[in-house]
C-alpha cells in the first residue's frame, strides 16, 4: 500500500491522466491544461493538440509505461480464481422451453436476474444462463429429459452453449445483454419486465376526442389553405408591423408532427397505439445501475432498447413510421422537459420541474430542443460490434426562434425582454457542456 | 467583444421583408396622431420598392448580381452565397484590401487567416519546446524543472501574441493578373456574384415577394416543363424543410460542408454556431445504417445535433404533381409533413451515472 501511494505522488508530478483509460470519447483534460492551472497566471492557455505520449526514447517515459503495464497485468494475475466446490451453484438447462434452472439458488446476482418460482426454483432466461456461465457464477449443465436425478446431466462448455442459440438474432441480442451487464446496467428482456399498469383512462370518451381533435385540426389545416398569405396581393392587403408577424403569416404553411408534451397527451398517444394493436416490444429494458432495484416492482427503465443487426436481410433501419410506432410504445423513463401540467402529476419528477421553473423561457426553450421527448435506444450489431444510437422525438415546429427586435412597435412585447435575452444566450452557451476534444493522450497500456 | 455591436445593426432583420417600424407615435387623447398613424399605416408597405433581379446563369445556377442586392440578401436574412467568398460578399473588399486600397479590413476571411496564422506559430513554437522537453529528459532533468519550464514558455507565448495583436500589419500584394481587373476608369470591376440554392429562391419567391421571377417560372426553370413527380420530390419535400424551418425563425443555409442537408442557426451565421445538422427524408426512406453512422460523425464532430428531418406526403404522389403542374403551390407544400427524429450516438460508459 506504501510503495503504492509513493508511486502515485511521482507521478502526480509528471502527468496525473496516465493512469486513466478509459475510452476515446472520456474528458480527460489536457495535460497542458492542468499544467497551466500550477501556473496560476491569468493568462488563457490554448488547448493544444492530441498525442504527446509518442515514444520519445526517454527513460522517464519508459518506466512510466512500465508501471501501468505492472498496475494492469498485476491485478489480473494476483487475484485467485475458480469455484469452491462448497458455493458452486449448479445450474440445469431445459431445451423444451430453452431456459435454465437452478434449484438451489442463491447469490447477488438474484437482485437482478432469474424468477423464483413457487418451489424455490429459480429460473434463468437462456441470456441470462450463459452470461453467468461465462462469469463462472454458474456451472451449466443440460437437463436429461429422461431422468429425474441430476446426477448424470452432462455438464457444458461455454462453446456447447454457444451453439444452443436459436437463432443469428439470439446471439445478438445475447452479445448487447452481456455487453450491458459486464457495464452493470440492469437488463432484463421487455417482454418479461412487469409493466406497471398505466392509470386506465376512460377509453372511449379519449378515442373519440382524440378522432375528433384530429379531424378537427385537419380541418383546420385544410381551411387554411386560402388564407391570403401566398396570394399575389398579400402584400398590398396587409401590412406587418413587426417581423413576428410576418413569421406567424409563413409559420402555418407547413404541418407537422408535434410530440405530447404534458402526461395526458402522452397517455393518449399510447391509447393509440393499444387500439390500433401495434404495441411492439423493445428487445431490453435498461435499468442504471443501483441497489434498491426490485425485479418485481422495477418502476420504468432507464432506456429501451432495440437489438437490430445491420447485416441481416430482414432487418433494415426503422422507417420514420416504425420509428413513430416505437415513440408510442416507449415505457422508460421520460427525460424530455413536460410542461408543468404533468410535472405536478408525477412525483418523481418533481424536483426537475421545480429547477425548470425557475429558468427563462429561452434555456427552457434550448433544453426542448436540445433533449427532445420521447426517446429509445437501437443497439446496431456489425460483425459483433456493437454501436448504440439514441433516436429522440423532436419537435421543431413548436418552437419559434425568431429573434425579437427592439423596435418601437414591439417594444411592450419583446422590448424588456431584450436584455435578458442577451443573458439567455450567454448561460446557454455555458449550459451546453463544451466536450473537449478527443484525449489522444495516451495511457501507457497501449 | 467590438464586432457584436454593427452586428445587431447590420443585420436588423431577419428577413428581406421589413415590418413596419417607423410607424408614428399614436398618442390615445390625440386624434390628429390617429390620423397621422393612419395614413402613414396606409401609405407605407413591407414590399420592396423594387425587387432583386435574378438570372439563371449557365443552366441552373440562380444568381444576382448587383452589388447593393447582393449584400440586401445576405444581411437581411443570409440568403444565399457568394461564389468568390466563403458566403458574405467580401471579394471586392478583400481584393482592394489587398491591393492596398483600402483602410481597414474587417471581412471575416481575414479574421479567419489571421487566427490560422497564429494558430501555426503557435504550433511551431510548441513543436520547438517539445524538442527541447525532450532534450530536457534525455539529459536527466527533474520533472518538475521541466515543468517549470514549460510554464515560462507558456507564458512567453502569450505575451509574444498579445504584442502580435497590437501590430498587425497589411502587406499589399500585386499580381499581374490584377490588372485586369481594373475598368477604364480605374475602378475595380465586381466579378462576385451571389448564388441562391432553389429552395432559397423558391422561398423568396414563394413565400416573400422579393425576387423578380415569379414561382411557377422558377419552378419550370428547375425541373423543366414536364416533369415525373420523381423530378419535383427531391425539391418539393426539400422546400418544405427549408420553409418550415425558416418559419419558425431558424436561419437555414447550406448543410453541404457537414454532410448534411441544412444547418439551423439561431439568428444568424455571424450570431451563433450553427446548432443542429438537418438532413432530409422521405418519411418511408430506411438507408443503410452506415450512411446515418457516416452522417452522424460528421454532424456530431462538429459539434451539432443531427436531426433527421422526415417529410411525409399527405396526399397522391399524381395530386401532387398535378398541384405543382397548376402552380398552386401553397397547396402543395401544405400537403407535406413534417416530423423529426433526433439521431444520436448512445455511450453506455456515459450513462451509468
Amino acid at each position: 500500500m506504501t510503495s503504492e501511494t509513493v508511486e502515485k505522488d511521482e507521478e502526480l508530478s509528471i502527468n496525473s491522466n496516465v493512469l486513466d483509460s478509459d475510452d476515446e470519447e472520456d474528458d480527460l483534460f489536457k495535460d497542458w491544461s492542468s499544467i497551466a492551472k500550477l501556473s496560476k497566471s491569468q493568462a488563457v492557455v490554448p488547448k493544444r493538440g492530441d498525442k504527446d505520449y509518442e515514444p520519445d526514447g526517454t527513460n522517464a517515459q519508459e518506466l512510466l509505461l512500465y508501471r501501468a503495464k505492472k498496475a494492469m497485468f498485476d491485478s489480473i494475475s494476483d487475484a485467485a480464481r475458480g469455484t469452491v466446490v462448497k458455493n458452486q451453484i449448479k445450474a440445469y438447462y431445459v431445451p423444451q422451453c430453452h431456459r435454465a434452472f437452478i434449484p438451489h439458488p442463491r447469490g447477488n446476482f438474484m437482485h437482478t436476474m432469474g424468477k423464483v418460482d413457487r418451489n424455490g426454483t429459480c429460473w434463468l432466461t437462456f441470456n441470462e444462463f450463459v452470461y453467468l456461465a461465462e462469469r463462472g457464477t454458474i456451472t451449466p449443465y443440460f437437463k436429461r429429459s429422461d431422468r429425474e436425478s441430476h446426477e448424470l446431466d452432462p455438464l457444458l462448455s461455454i462453446q456447447d452453449l454457444y451453439l444452443l442459440f436459436k437463432t443469428a438474432q439470439e446471439t445478438d441480442e445475447f452479445a448487447v445483454f452481456a455487453h450491458l451487464k459486464r457495464l452493470g446496467f440492469i437488463v432484463i428482456s421487455s417482454q418479461l419486465t412487469p409493466k406497471s399498469e398505466s392509470a386506465d383512462i376512460p377509453h372511449t370518451d379519449v378515442k373519440k376526442g382524440f378522432r375528433q381533435g384530429l379531424s378537427t385540426l385537419t380541418k383546420a389545416i385544410f381551411t387554411f389553405f386560402p388564407v391570403p398569405t401566398y396570394h399575389p396581393l398579400q402584400y398590398h392587403l396587409t401590412r406587418y408591423t413587426t417581423s413576428s408577424q410576418i413569421y406567424e403569416a409563413l409559420k402555418n404553411l407547413v404541418p407537422y408532427y408535434a410530440a405530447p408534451k404534458t402526461m395526458h397527451d402522452l397517455e393518449k398517444d399510447k391509447y393509440v397505439t393499444k387500439f390500433e394493436g401495434d404495441d411492439h416490444e423493445f428487445t431490453f429494458d435498461v435499468w442504471k445501475p443501483r441497489g434498491t432495484f426490485k425485479k418485481k416492482v422495477p418502476g420504468p427503465p432507464d432506456f429501451q432498447l432495440l437489438v437490430f443487426n445491420k447485416n441481416s436481410s430482414d432487418c433494415t433501419f426503422p422507417t420514420y413510421a416504425e420509428i413513430k410506432q416505437r415513440f408510442r410504445s416507449v415505457r422508460s423513463k421520460y427525460e424530455g422537459s413536460l410542461t408543468q401540467a404533468h410535472t405536478a402529476s408525477s412525483p418523481g419528477s418533481k424536483e426537475v420541474g421545480k429547477a425548470v421553473k425557475r429558468l427563462n423561457p429561452y434555456i427552457e426553450q434550448q433544453r426542448r430542443l436540445k433533449r427532445g421527448y420521447r426517446s429509445f435506444i437501437l443497439a446496431v450489431m456489425d460483425d459483433g460490434l456493437i454501436s448504440f444510437v439514441k433516436l429522440t422525438e423532436s419537435d421543431f415546429g413548436s418552437e419559434d426562434v425568431w429573434f425579437k427586435t427592439s423596435g418601437k412597435t414591439s417594444k411592450e412585447r419583446s422590448g424588456p425582454a431584450q436584455p435578458k435575452r442577451r443573458n439567455a444566450k450567454n448561460s446557454i452557451n455555458k449550459q451546453i457542456p463544451q466536450t473537449p476534444p478527443t484525449s489522444k493522450n495516451l495511457p501507457a497500456e497501449t | 467583444m467590438p464586432k457584436y455591436v454593427p452586428n445587431v445593426k447590420y443585420y436588423k432583420y431577419p428577413l428581406p421583408i421589413h415590418p413596419l417600424d417607423n410607424l408614428p407615435e399614436l398618442v390615445l387623447h390625440n386624434p390628429i396622431s390617429w390620423v397621422f398613424w393612419l395614413y402613414s399605416y396606409v401609405s407605407s408597405t413591407n414590399l420592396l420598392p423594387s425587387k432583386v433581379h435574378v438570372k439563371f446563369s449557365s443552366g441552373k445556377h440562380i444568381t444576382v448580381a448587383d452589388p447593393d442586392e447582393m449584400l440586401y440578401l445576405w444581411r437581411n436574412g443570409f440568403f444565399g452565397t457568394a461564389q468568390l467568398s466563403r458566403s458574405e460578399p467580401t471579394w471586392k473588399e478583400r481584393t482592394l484590401n489587398r491591393l492596398g486600397l483600402l483602410e481597414s479590413s474587417r471581412a471575416l476571411e481575414h479574421v479567419t487567416e489571421q487566427r490560422r496564422l497564429q494558430r501555426l506559430e503557435f504550433k511551431r513554437e510548441r513543436a520547438n519546446f517539445e524538442a527541447v522537453k525532450r532534450e530536457l529528459r534525455h539529459q536527466g532533468v527533474e520533472e518538475s524543472e521541466i515543468t517549470n519550464q514549460e510554464r515560462k514558455f507558456l507564458q512567453s507565448l502569450r505575451e509574444q501574441e498579445t504584442q502580435d495583436q497590437e501590430t498587425t500589419t497589411t502587406d499589399v500584394q500585386f499580381r499581374e493578373a490584377d490588372a485586369e481587373l481594373f475598368d477604364d476608369n480605374n475602378k475595380i470591376v465586381d466579378l462576385e456574384v451571389l448564388e441562391l440554392m432553389p429552395v432559397e429562391a423558391m422561398f423568396l419567391t414563394f413565400a416573400l415577394p422579393v425576387l423578380d421571377l415569379p414561382a411557377h417560372s422558377l419552378a419550370r426553370s428547375l425541373v423543366g416543363n414536364n416533369p415525373s413527380y420523381a423530378d419535383i420530390n427531391d425539391l418539393c419535400t426539400k422546400y418544405a424543410a427549408y420553409h418550415h424551418y425558416r418559419s419558425h425563425g431558424w436561419c437555414v443555409r447550406s448543410g453541404i460542408k457537414f454532410g448534411c442537408d441544412f444547418l439551423l442557426y439561431k439568428r444568424g451565421p455571424p450570431f451563433h454556431h450553427a446548432e443542429f445538422g438537418i438532413m432530409v427524408l422521405n418519411s418511408d426512406d430506411s438507408m443503410d445504417y452506415t450512411w446515418y453512422a457516416s452522417s452522424a460523425r460528421v454532424v456530431g464532430g462538429a459539434k451539432k445535433s443531427f436531426i433527421l428531418c422526415y417529410v411525409e406526403l399527405l396526399i397522391p404522389r399524381e395530386e401532387a404533381l398535378l398541384l405543382w403542374q397548376q402552380g398552386k403551390f401553397a397547396r402543395l407544400f401544405a400537403s407535406y409533413k413534417m416530423g423529426e427524429v433526433m439521431y444520436r450516438r448512445w455511450v453506455p460508459g456515459k450513462n451509468r451515472d
